[in-house]
């Protein structure tokens, strides 16, 4: 190494400091200009689709005119971008809006660009475009390009699959539920939170048969999914679902269970079966979860929470105190104590 | 004239809502966030305000407290994209909600309401 | 052989092994910079893609998710705790909870906090404790449904790790997020950060960390920054860079290959049950927050369960940097000395392969790179000045590979205000990219020797076992506008 390669590289690393600069420079340009350009779409099709929606006889908007209008703001098959940020927009809104307008807003649609961009991207070899064109497909209610989608249900890629698994709901409703037993791959925390807003959206009559089909899975995700579904739905007749899976080996799907059984006010005859399941459970924290449920949905069973009392964990034990301690049973509190450390004076209450 | 105060940051919405209001013959003011609101609004009894709860720089629960004691109104409708049960709870334990929409909402609802009004 | 310091520093093979020692760790870093730069990029366009398919206002509107506390220790914050918290209460998520633990306060931070937000004392009987703390006297909620978010505990005095032990808990939800209470979240920040565990696959989620900007001289209106402005001093403003370059390139990099060994103390988000497991922060360690990650990361490797540490581009906290000179030299003397306490209280991790990539690359990375760099600069000054005073150096040659460095130095902060400036809009005026860049090329001058002399004084301390603790760090305040509400 002498002074004439470090003078290059020097020259070298410059040349690269002065690339940076103009890319900055590029960079801040494009992003004032973008923003102006995304916020006159935005502002733009705001307007169109109220008028669509909410038309004025006496100043009538025609569909040339919401065509010409979008046009001049640059929606253009050229201008990919700009098509990109408009079908964002008309998902954004159809999300928002049920009913008669719901309807009419897919009609409208129907009759302005673009066309056919979504089902090209279902042939590009990446995944990321892949699973967005799936997922405009599913929003926009194309359901003619179901077939294409269906087969993209096990993909390796996970938004791919996440996304085509959405589809089959959005398309089949609960039919699309005898399908769970044969997921071969995971479901995220996310897909099973969508998936069963996307049924409840879409499907709001419950349809058992396909749920009790369903009910074959082994797959722990499509036991979480289900008991979800069932939550959401408050299906009274199916918490002996949840209830088989509170003591579940699995911890999340108990932590599941757990979640879901909270939704629910069960009988008395229930409600004795899940105090046997409570000491199945091997996690001290999901116990005093169940604890907190059975507490604030029965009476005082004083022999229940006298044998927790004398149980193993010093957790519990804290929580069993406070129910009997603050529901008339001071003195059994006190007892328990006093018993634990005689010589020592009480320092509660 | 009887008047709405619509107030939606997002756009779409806040449009569509001030459409339907006007073609129900209400004198409707739209804005995006309450930093838009006049000396003169903050006098007007309206009939109707039509809010969502997420904005920039406040709390949900405290936007609506704000909302009920600084602008006079008979109706207190709250359109909202954080529209889940605990929230809904929430929001009526203030007192003074007429209505809590979560979206995705029927726009026909919030018509018949203030039709009926 | 050696019999002076002149026979020493004068010796031909100590010149040259110097020199090769000093050329090779500086290649070494070369190379993993310009790795991370590309693993950062990567990691960057990654994140930004799967938000497509999983954006904030989904998550608003959806039920099921996690629930998450904020957990926010204080200790004598009496001029600020109220904005502080009306700030933190502010953040969008249906599922929110904010604990306040009041360290033992000898200031009215208590009494202000009761007035404003109308506490009430509640029953604290039968405090469960899974984490052993200082004694918690009260728990305190609002009477006022619109704070209905709130509970405050107040304890008695154990640090800042204690009391967020405390938070931990009392929180009853699944996340817990760690935060100072003057730090200033991004009203969408939980929604952000949510983001990594609603997406978890085959791997568990056990820490998520958001960026961090420094907001001296910002606009704060009811506890929102309302106006980004860049800091007028000099050290502030050199820290927005460092801070870009560490976020930006340095945590997203390391994101990546699921390397990272710290979430910053100021905003990371946990599961609780984790936290508890390993028994939450260790009080007595000035580096809670790296010494909590690597003992998650050691807990879960030692249990076999796969697991990732991940970190989001955006900066999602506004934090105040230190105004001068003195007060970043405390901050950095702290920093050293935290580092010195948990590379050597986990200093078994150090080539062990039951650890895996944690014990063979992580954290020899972090012995070598991040402690040692100091201590290799500091060497390395002696060494000039010593073979200078030899005659050994060729000035021209050595200015010219200085000046080498210098610009690739600068190549680096570049690419990070680019990427910045490309992925966010916090900075969109060109003066402010200006500025920041001129900062960036007047820190290796200016701001870097003080880092360095900051350093080295926490390892002195160390080294010669001189008790410190967190020191007071003053600080200025941001710029407060008074709402309309509150000026009425």
């Amino acid at each position: 190494m002498n002074e004439a390669s470090i003078l290059l590289f020097i020259a070298i690393v410059f040349s690269v400091l002065v690339i940076y600069w103009i890319s900055i420079a590029v960079s801040l340009v494009y992003r004032s200009n973008r923003t102006a350009r995304l916020n006159k779409i935005e502002l733009t099709f705001a307007d169109v689709v109220s008028r669509y929606l909410y038309n004025d006889p006496a100043n009538p908007i025609t569909l040339r005119e919401i065509n010409t209008t979008l046009k001049n703001v640059g929606i253009k098959p050229e201008n990919k971008n700009n098509i990109q940020f408009l079908i964002r927009l008309m998902i954004r809104t159809q999300r928002t809006i049920l009913g008669s307008h719901f309807y009419k807003l897919q009609q409208l649609y129907t009759q302005i660009p673009p066309y056919g961009v979504s089902i090209k991207k279902i042939s590009s070899w990446s995944w990321y475009r892949k699973a967005r064109g799936i997922r405009e497909i599913y929003e926009m209610n194309q359901s003619q390009y179901f077939d294409e989608i269906f087969k993209y249900r096990n993909d390796k890629n996970i938004y791919v699959r996440r996304e085509a698994q959405i589809a089959l709901v959005v398309f089949l409703g609960w039919e699309s539920l005898r399908f769970l037993p044969y997921l071969k791959r995971n479901m995220t925390l996310w897909q099973q939170i969508k998936i069963v807003e996307k049924l409840y959206d879409l499907y709001p009559k419950p349809e058992l048969k396909w749920l009790h089909r369903a009910y074959k899975t082994e797959k722990l995700f499509g036991k979480k999914l289900i008991m979800r579904i069932i939550r959401k739905y408050l299906l009274h007749g199916e918490i002996g679902y949840i209830i088989d899976n509170l003591n579940h080996e699995d911890y999340e799907v108990r932590e599941t269970a757990i979640y879901c059984i909270q939704t629910f006010a069960v009988p008395s005859a229930t409600m004795a079966y899940i105090k046997e399941l409570y000491d199945d459970i091997p996690n001290a924290t999901q116990q005093g979860q169940l604890l907190n449920y059975i507490f604030e949905n029965s009476d005082i069973d004083l022999d229940f929470y006298m044998k927790q009392l004398y149980g193993k964990n010093e957790d519990l034990k804290l929580s069993v105190a406070e129910i009997l301690w603050n529901n008339g049973h001071k003195e059994k509190v006190q007892e328990f104590y006093y018993q634990q450390y005689p010589k020592s004076v009480l320092n509660v209450g | 004239m009887r008047k709405v105060l619509v107030i939606q940051e997002d756009i779409v919405i806040l449009k569509i809502l001030e459409r339907l209001v006007s073609l129900n013959e209400y004198e409707c003011k739209a804005i995006r966030s309450l930093d838009s609101l006049s000396i003169e609004d903050q006098q007007t009894n309206f009939d109707f305000i039509i809010t969502d709860i997420l904005f920039e720089g406040i709390a949900p629960l405290q936007f609506v407290a704000q909302v009920q004691e600084v602008i006079p109104h008979k109706n207190l409708l709250v359109v909202t994209n954080m529209g889940q049960d605990k929230i809904k709870q929430e929001i009526f334990a203030l007192r003074g909600v007429t209505g809590f929409y979560a979206v995705p909402i029927d726009l026909d609802e919030i018509e018949a309401i203030i039709q009926a009004y | 052989m050696w019999d002076s310091a002149e026979g020493f520093f004068g010796s031909y093979y100590i010149y040259w092994i110097s020199v090769f020692l000093f050329i090779g760790y500086g290649a070494s870093l070369l190379t993993l910079y310009l790795s991370g730069i590309l693993l950062a990029r990567r990691s960057i366009k990654r994140t930004k893609q799967r938000s497509i398919f999983l954006r904030a206002e989904d998550i608003v509107s959806a039920t099921d998710i996690p629930s998450v506390t904020i957990i926010a220790p204080a200790y004598n914050e009496g001029l600020t705790i109220v904005e502080n918290v009306k700030s933190l209460l502010s953040i969008q998520y249906p599922y929110y909870e904010l604990i306040l633990v009041n360290d033992g306060s000898k200031d009215e931070s208590l009494q202000l906090l009761i007035e404003e937000f109308d506490l009430e004392q509640q029953d604290a009987t039968f405090i469960t404790q899974p984490i052993p703390t200082a004694s918690v006297k009260h728990i305190y909620r609002s009477k006022k449904k619109k704070y209905t978010h709130l509970t405050v505990i107040d304890k008695n005095n154990g640090g800042k790790a204690d009391a967020i032990n405390a938070g931990v808990n009392f929180a009853t939800t699944e996340l817990v997020i760690f935060t100072d209470v003057d730090c200033i979240i991004e009203q969408d920040a939980i929604l952000k950060m949510v983001r990594p565990y609603l997406e978890e696959d085959d791997k568990e989620i056990i820490g998520c960390g958001g960026g961090i900007g420094i907001a001296n001289d910002s606009v704060i209106k009811n506890g929102i920054l309302t106006e980004l402005k860049l800091p007028s001093r000099l050290i502030p403003m050199t820290q927005v860079v460092e801070y870009i370059r560490a976020f930006l390139l340095g945590r997203m990099a390391w994101s990546e290959i699921n390397g990272l060994m710290l979430i910053s103390g100021a905003f990371g988000m946990y599961p609780r049950k984790r936290v508890i497991e390993v028994g939450g922060f260790n009080p007595k360690t000035v580096g809670e927050d790296l010494e909590l990650c690597i003992r998650l990361r050691k807990h879960m490797e030692e249990q076999n369960i796969p697991y990732k540490v991940v970190y989001l581009p955006e900066t999602l906290c506004w934090t105040e940097g230190p105004s001068d000179h003195k007060i970043l030299i405390m901050q950095r003397d702290r920093w050293a000395r935290g580092l010195w306490e948990t590379i050597s209280l986990h200093r078994d991790l150090l080539f062990n392969r039951k650890y895996r990539q944690m014990g063979l690359l992580y954290y020899p990375y972090w012995l070598l790179f991040e402690f040692g760099a100091p201590i290799v600069e500091f060497l390395g000054v002696i060494c000039i000045i010593a073979f200078g005073i030899f005659g050994w150096i060729n000035w021209p040659f050595a200015i010219l590979l200085f000046f080498a460095a210098y610009l690739l130095g600068c190549v680096f902060s570049t690419i990070a205000i680019f990427m910045y400036v490309k992925s966010f809009d916090h900075y969109t005026k060109p003066k402010q990219i200006v500025e920041l860049l001129l900062a960036a090329y007047l820190e290796p001058f200016y701001y870097h020797p003080i880092l360095l002399f900051g350093q080295i004084k926490g390892y002195y301390k160390k080294l010669f076992d001189i008790t410190s603790g967190w020191g007071n760090m003053t600080r200025k305040g941001f710029k407060v506008s008074k709402s309309k509400e509150s000026k009425a």
